[in-house]
């Protein structure tokens, strides 16, 4: 090496020395010079200039070439250059360790000779490559080779651009000082200088024509690889590409679920090779192009892989326009977009950005940030305006759904992205969050409305549950399903509505009434409480209703189904049991049973008062045509209450069976008796035919016709009569 | 936020707070509406004078359409918007909003809102995309800067150079027609033929398909029309004049920032010549759009001055390099370091500005979707007013 080094020291002086202007040198004179010629032709002619290098030294330097084929070592001869790349790769780092180690001026100039054997051979690997001789990835071992040349070349320009600038800089400060000093002296070492400085920013163009050359080369390179890794990423899922809704949500679900596991799906020899690359790259200054490509690439296999996941953008004006039918559609793809994003693609992306750039991870942080942020805000954005639709019941699960979706999503963002980004995105996410959330409440809240605006003027035919009640108690059930869930969005929202004072005058006395209540029963969140208040209007309504009819045993039989359907549904489902309370069921049921006296009250009272003894027994005689009149009048009220009643409608089992043996509790054993105790008197025969219709048996048999919603059997009735 | 929106919001509030009290006796609140509809309107006019002024008069102030002017303008939007809020909204009666003539322009307004969204979005992937042209620009600044400029360094920045403007073409070209080159541009070379080198891919995300900000700019503007009569003092003012400032912003913002089909952009908007508040906004609009059919002749990309300058000085150095010969002479390096200079410069500007753009576009977005739910919630207030509930 030192040899090598004091040689090379002496072959400068050698040069022509009236070369002072910069532009007229074109005679070759050291094979550093000749080259360079050569590489300067032109951009295009890159490959063609290397050939063309390559003849010239063929000619020049047969015997180093053979020697250099045959891969025979020279390295003990300092005449010839040594002959192959990895040797000349050991001299160049130490030629490096012996200039950095003692840093003097002096060492600057003395560029050694094998750097040009070097150079040459490097370039003449590169333009193998460029022109195809040689493929990418045939040999690990060449490649790494090649990517060592290269870092060496970068070395080398990274050092003579020092020197030069140091030399500019120094002569800058020389020249501040010129006045003081001898000149006559220092022009011949000036001279000297200005003649190394020339020889060294010659040198320094081949150097930069090399790597720029490597660097387009290793561009294509790590291009190609990007992109045939997301294409070989495509072929197993593309059958899924074909329609949005082409797989039904669920097996597709399962489908995308392994197919995506290691998005991006990369292999892992492709990101090694990619991220040597990389490195050579961004050491060589080129980071611009390298993250430009990657940037590019990555959009564009981010965008692939939404479009085969079927999440298609649609313009917040088409969704705002767009039928629920359809919207709802969409909803469960965005979902299973958003989460696939959230919990596999973004993890993944940010793994591969941080392999391929490992050695620079603000970098890998930069590009992963400014790829996800654009697919982030695009997916909130759909959320927003999915918010912004007109408001409607039938809205809310699915809004709700995408809340959680969110809300679920929030608290990783911190493991998905950079400290510096993460309050923006969390601020983005739980804006669109919060949107939701507004709009939920709303939506619930406007069950309200829907009740309070339910004012039909027709009875339900016999009394049977309303529609109204059947729609909200199945609506409220529902929204039980999502009871945490809401419970947390009335508690967010009414902070929001705190935050925000301005004019919403209803809700402000909505909230008062809220808050007097919950004074009132403390510990009771505000979603239990709206369900409360929702429960009380719908009783206030259908107690409305129920004035509709005109019997009041009716109106009864009417209450007792609704109220029956709302305890039994409420009752079903543990979430809106757990909400509304035991204490609330059991008054729910006592009021059930006091409808249930005041129909028996209503309805069989008249009757039982036809078969009492009182008013039959004058001082021990048996008042006979009072006796027929009661049988008379007992036979018409049965028969009355067994023609309307049994079209009247109690759809429930239990309550139905319950009420027809209450009834018959009450009337058979008092018939029973009076029949015992009174038929005696009439004769026998035509007359008990006459006034005696029903036996005991047939009383129950017709009270179990009763609410049954049959007209006909009033025809059995008339047939027996 | 920008310190000026603050400022004005805060002085504003103070006055509005004042009318707020007066609204509660209800006589004699007229003569107050009617001078705050006074001052709105002077303050819109102002506003846009300003940013007229700022292109003509003073030309170490931001440029016309230069990253710097558009957001004085995104605020000047926003403080319009804040204004319009108060004048229309604040301490008044709902049904006042919801009654003729307001019923049908009011959903009006609130339409337009919903598609200045999309706008805002679709200009958002624009900023995007010239983030990347920077990027590309940068390389060519760090290539060319440092001494002795060499062959290696030359070729670096010429190639950037040459994406850097077939990028920008392309960019626009796909920009301007969207029709069937969604697909084919998302999936690229599918086929995977190595070797091709055909690099040019759109550096931007899609919106929709179909989307277009020419048509959805046109649908903005079809149906404005200016208030006559006894409107004329009415609140159908205010909306009128909202409903212009919203238009001609994001015409502006497609014009300058490359967005998804842009055909036919340069057609006039309909505003009002008679009326004194739109006059800086007639004669902006006439400048740009100059600017626009000047544009649709070269075929350059978006209106954005940055990128103007950036295209040019994109030539001027690509010219550059294809005579550069090694070594180079003093004069020619000195002539280019002056380019050189320019388009470091630009994508300093860009550096420092495209972020906070990006941001401020996204604070509009917000604001919209906000002032838009307030409205709405006021409607529906009106709404449970005009039907007794039971």
């Amino acid at each position: 090496m030192d040899k090598n080094l004091d040689e090379h020291s002496n072959s400068f002086p050698h040069e022509d020395k009236e070369n002072n202007t910069n532009a007229a040198d074109h005679t070759p004179r050291s094979p550093l010079l000749e080259s360079e010629d050569n590489v300067v032709d032109g951009d295009g002619e890159t490959e063609k200039a290397g050939d063309v290098d390559n003849v010239e030294r063929e000619a020049g330097d047969e015997k180093k070439e053979e020697e250099n084929e045959e891969g025979v070592s020279f390295e003990d001869t300092p005449e010839t250059p040594p002959p192959n790349l990895e040797k000349l790769l050991e001299d160049i780092d130490k030629f490096f360790a012996a200039t950095t180690y003692d840093n003097n001026d002096n060492n600057e100039e003395m560029i050694p000779e094998f750097v040009d054997k070097f150079l040459y051979l490097v370039e003449e690997k590169i333009a193998r490559y460029d022109s195809n001789q040689t493929k990418w990835g045939e040999t690990v071992e060449e490649d790494s080779l090649l990517l060592e040349g290269v870092n060496r070349v970068s070395k080398l320009v990274k050092f003579l651009t020092t020197i030069i600038t140091d030399f500019q800089s120094g002569e800058e400060e020389k020249k501040e000082g010129d006045e003081e000093e001898d000149k006559k002296g220092d022009e011949e070492e000036e001279k000297e200088e200005k003649k190394i400085k020339k020889n060294h920013s010659v040198l320094l163009n081949r150097v930069g024509a090399i790597q720029q050359r490597a660097m387009a080369y290793l561009e294509e390179e790590f291009r190609l690889l990007m992109e045939e890794s997301r294409i070989q990423n495509k072929p197993d899922s593309s059958h899924d590409a074909k329609g949005k809704h082409a797989a039904t949500p669920e097996p597709s679900e399962n489908e995308s679920a392994e197919t995506f596991m290691d998005f991006p799906g990369f292999k892992e020899e492709a990101v090694t090779i990619l991220n040597k690359i990389a490195r050579e790259m961004l050491f060589a200054g080129y980071d611009s192009e390298c993250c430009h490509l990657y940037a590019v690439s990555r959009k564009h296999g981010f965008g692939d892989g939404l479009y085969r996941l079927g999440y298609e953008r649609i313009s917040m004006e088409e969704v705002h326009k767009m039928q629920w039918e359809s919207l709802e559609r969409e909803i469960p793809t965005w979902i299973n977009t958003f989460k696939e994003c959230a919990t596999v693609w973004f993890p993944g992306e940010r793994k591969l950005a941080a392999s391929i750039f490992a050695e620079h991870l603000s970098v890998a942080d930069t590009l992963y940030t400014n790829l996800t942020r654009v697919v982030v805000f695009q997916l909130l954005n759909f959320a927003e305006s999915v918010a912004m639709t007109k408001r409607a019941a039938e809205k809310l699960f699915k809004f709700l759904d995408m809340y959680e979706t969110l809300r679920d999503t929030i608290p990783n963002l911190d493991k998905l992205y950079p400290e510096e980004i993460v309050y923006e995105i969390k601020a983005e996410m739980t804006s669109a969050k919060n949107r939701l959330g507004e709009v939920a409440v709303l939506i619930f809240c406007e069950l309200e409305n829907s009740i309070k605006s339910d004012t039909g003027k027709t009875p339900v035919a016999g009394g049977a549950v309303h529609p109204l009640t059947r729609y909200i108690i199945n609506y409220l059930r529902l929204a039980c399903e999502y009871k945490d869930t809401l419970e947390e969005v009335f508690k967010e929202h009414s902070k929001i509505e705190r935050a925000d004072s301005t004019s919403r005058p209803n809700y402000d006395n909505q909230s008062q009434n809220e808050n007097q209540k919950s004074n009132e029963k403390e510990n009771v969140s505000p979603f239990a409480a709206q369900l409360t208040r929702l429960m009380e209007l719908l009783d206030a309504n259908l107690e409305g209703k129920a004035k509709l009819y005109k019997e009041v045993p009716l109106s009864c039989i009417f209450m007792m189904n609704n109220g029956r359907y709302i305890v039994q549904k409420i009752k079903g489902s543990g979430e809106i049991y757990a909400v509304m309370g035991e204490t609330w069921c059991r008054k729910r049921s006592t009021e059930l049973r006091t409808y249930h006296k005041n129909y028996q009250i209503e309805s069989w009272s008249k009757i039982l008062s036809c078969l009492s003894p009182k008013g039959l027994n004058d001082n021990g005689k048996v008042h006979k045509p009072v006796l027929k009149e009661r049988f008379k009048s007992f036979n018409a009220l049965f028969e009355e209450i067994h023609k309307t009643q049994s079209t009247w409608v109690v759809s429930d089992e239990q309550l139905q069976s319950e009420l027809r043996v209450s009834i018959s509790a009450l009337v058979i054993p008092a018939y029973r008796s009076f029949l015992g105790r009174f038929s005696q008197y009439l004769d026998p025969g035509r007359q008990t035919e006459k006034y005696i219709k029903f036996q005991a048996e047939d009383i129950e048999t017709y009270i179990d016709e009763l609410f049954d919603g049959n007209p006909h059997h009033q025809a059995m009735v008339r047939k027996k009569a | 936020m920008p310190a000026t929106t603050e400022n004005n919001q805060s002085s504003f509030l103070g006055r509005i707070s004042i009318r707020r009290n007066q609204v509660m006796s209800m006589e004699g609140n007229h003569d107050q509406e009617l001078e705050d509809l006074e001052l709105f309107q002077k303050h819109v006019g102002d506003r846009f004078a300003d940013l007229l002024s700022s292109t003509t008069e003073d030309p170490s102030s931001d440029a016309l359409l230069s990253i710097g002017w558009l957001r004085k303008l995104l605020d000047e939007l926003l403080c319009c918007e804040a204004e319009f809020k108060a004048v229309v909204m604040m301490g008044r009666d709902p049904s006042q909003i919801s009654k003729p003539p307001l019923d049908k322009l009011l959903p009006e307004l609130l339409d337009r809102v919903v598609k200045s969204l999309d706008v805002c979005n679709a200009v958002t992937l624009g900023l995007d995309a010239i983030r990347n042209l920077q990027r590309l620009a940068e390389i060519a600044v760090v290539a060319l800067e440092p001494r002795p400029m060499g062959d290696g360094q030359v070729r670096r920045a010429k190639k950037a150079l040459h994406s850097l403007v077939t990028v920008m073409v392309h960019e626009d070209k796909e920009c301007g027609s969207t029709k069937g080159t969604e697909r084919s541009r998302s999936f690229g070379r599918r086929g995977g033929n190595a070797g091709n080198k055909d690099r040019v891919r759109s550096l931007s995300w899609t919106m929709a398909r179909n989307w277009s900000a020419a048509k959805q700019i046109h649908a903005m503007s079809s149906n404005l029309a200016a208030p006559r009569g006894g409107d004329l003092t009415g609140l159908a003012l205010p909306l009128y004049i909202m409903s212009t400032a919203l238009v001609f912003v994001m015409w502006t913002l497609a014009a300058a920032i490359p967005c998804q089909e842009r055909n036919g952009l340069g057609t006039h908007l309909p505003f009002p010549r008679q009326l004194p508040w739109a006059q800086p906004m007639i004669g902006l609009q006439e400048k740009i759009a100059e600017e626009w059919k000047k544009k649709e002749k070269k075929g350059s990309v978006g209106l954005l001055e940055e990128m103007q300058k950036m295209e040019k000085v994109g030539q001027l150095l690509i010219e550059f390099a294809d005579s550069f010969q090694f070594p180079a002479e003093n004069e020619r390096l000195d002539e280019v370091r002056v380019h050189v200079e320019e388009l470091a410069d630009i994508c300093r500007k860009m550096e420092e500005g495209l972020e906070p753009l990006q941001l401020q576009i996204r604070e509009v977005f917000h604001r919209l979707v906000r002032t838009r739910t307030e409205f709405l919630h006021v409607l529906d207030q009106a709404g449970k007013l005009s039907t007794p509930t039971v």
